[in-house]
């Protein structure tokens, strides 16, 4: 497993104010900003559902163990204007590396914010840290 | 006898909002444009609204910063620009009550359980939303929740049977180019913006819609609630034309798992305290 620092957030939490649009829950109450990962591992499911879609990553670590991260991320109707197709962009079987935070308190659930797939495109995938809370 | 006094209740709040609309100066944002020449208009000659619309404010999460970035440089270009954002200006006990919402991160968001976003919040979600204009209302198409508001433009006042809802009633005027729209007739269980900012069942809220361009729209909402502000509160955003949008269907709670998590963290003691 390899932990690394947000680079990206602060742009967007530049632009927020107190009428600012927001995605579907608080990132802050179940995610830690403090708490950056990237992941490489293979698929094993995904689920295009609303409000947020999940995938489960298996994630071999330096000592071999396997285990599956679950993550999350926007809505079936923001990924496909991000460019993303179900059944094509992820699924089952692909090598994907995924950025973005830890829960809390659950070791492998995980907040996705962008995927970088097999071809080399970097898809976003989910919104900034910044995003609830305060 | 309870919906009759809340009733009369309602009736009363739609009268002081009229009142308030009359002492209420005509909208920053429009009075410092005037629409240009490609600004489409309907056969009564009004400003079409027209169109699938997404918030400026709302565009980094839909399609990512470059995009903002492109908005942001059109304004500059067509000398388009906003006031600062104002601070929610709430009395100090609703202020208190603000900060304990954001000290538990946010968790008591009533659309973190998928219920409707009120006005204005709904207007910024990061999903885009439709404006058909006929000649005798407008109605506003949300894909977020998959919510309506029908707004009629005909003179009628607010209805006299009011109950409490999540947008509440919307009624609308013309002024010039701009559409006013007054809403009344909230419940108190939506949030107007960011984490916490909560409001009375007496609020207000007065809307304008000014087409400034063939590609903008400047927004204005005026929030009147004299249960927990110390005077009105004004917010902006510029909605921005998506030519080549549809609205999509959108059903939040299929699989919000945040409902689970939220009453989770409430049983253990609340959320964790911000950093």
């Amino acid at each position: 497993m390899r932990l690394t620092q947000p680079c990206l957030i602060l742009s967007v939490a530049a632009l927020l104010s107190a009428g600012a649009a927001k995605a579907h829950h608080s990132f802050a109450a179940i995610f830690d900003s403090e708490k950056p990962v990237t992941l490489t591992g293979t698929v094993t499911s995904v689920e295009w559902v609303n409000p947020h879609f999940h995938f489960a990553l298996e994630v071999k670590g330096e000592d071999g163990a396997v285990a599956e991260w679950r993550f999350e991320g926007f809505p079936p109707n923001m990924l496909v204007r991000q460019g993303w197709r179900r059944g094509e962009t992820l699924k089952p079987g692909d090598t994907v590396t995924v950025s973005g935070w830890q829960a809390r308190k659950e070791p492998y659930l995980g907040s996705v914010h962008s995927v970088r797939l097999a071809d080399g495109r970097e898809l976003t995938a989910g919104p900034p840290a910044s995003i609830g809370g305060r | 006898m309870q919906s009759r006094a809340r009733a009369s209740v309602l009736r009363l709040s739609a009268a002081v909002a009229l009142a308030a609309v009359a002492s209420t100066p005509l909208g920053v944002v429009a009075q410092s444009r005037s629409a240009t020449d490609d600004v489409p208009r309907t056969a009564d000659g009004r400003p079409d609204l027209s169109g699938i619309w997404i918030a400026t404010s709302a565009l980094g999460l839909l399609e990512g910063m470059e995009a903002v970035q492109a908005a942001r440089a059109a304004d500059r270009e067509a000398g388009r620009s906003l006031p600062q954002p104002e601070p929610p200006p709430y009395k100090p006990e609703a202020e208190a009550l603000r900060q304990r919402y954001l000290d538990r991160q946010g968790i008591d968001d009533p659309m973190s359980r998928c219920l409707l976003s009120g006005v204005p919040r709904i207007n910024t979600r990061p999903l885009p939303f439709e404006i058909v204009q006929l000649p005798d209302r407008v109605i506003m198409l949300y894909e977020v929740h998959h919510a309506f508001r029908i707004i009629p433009t005909d003179g009628r006042p607010h209805p006299e049977d009011l109950e409490p809802t999540y947008l509440g009633d919307s009624v609308g005027r013309w002024e010039g180019d701009t559409l006013v729209v007054e809403v009344v007739g909230f419940n108190d269980d939506t949030w107007l913006a960011g984490t916490g900012t909560h409001h009375s069942e007496e609020m207000r809220v007065i809307e304008r819609y000014t087409r400034d361009s063939a590609d903008t729209i400047l927004y204005e909402a005026v929030i009147d609630d004299p249960v927990v502000f110390e005077k009105p509160w004004r917010m902006y955003d510029i909605f921005r034309l998506r030519p080549n949008e549809r609205i999509r269907e959108y059903e939040c709670i299929e699989s919000n798992e945040d409902i689970v998590r939220f009453e989770e963290l409430l049983r253990s003691g609340g959320a964790p305290q911000s950093n």
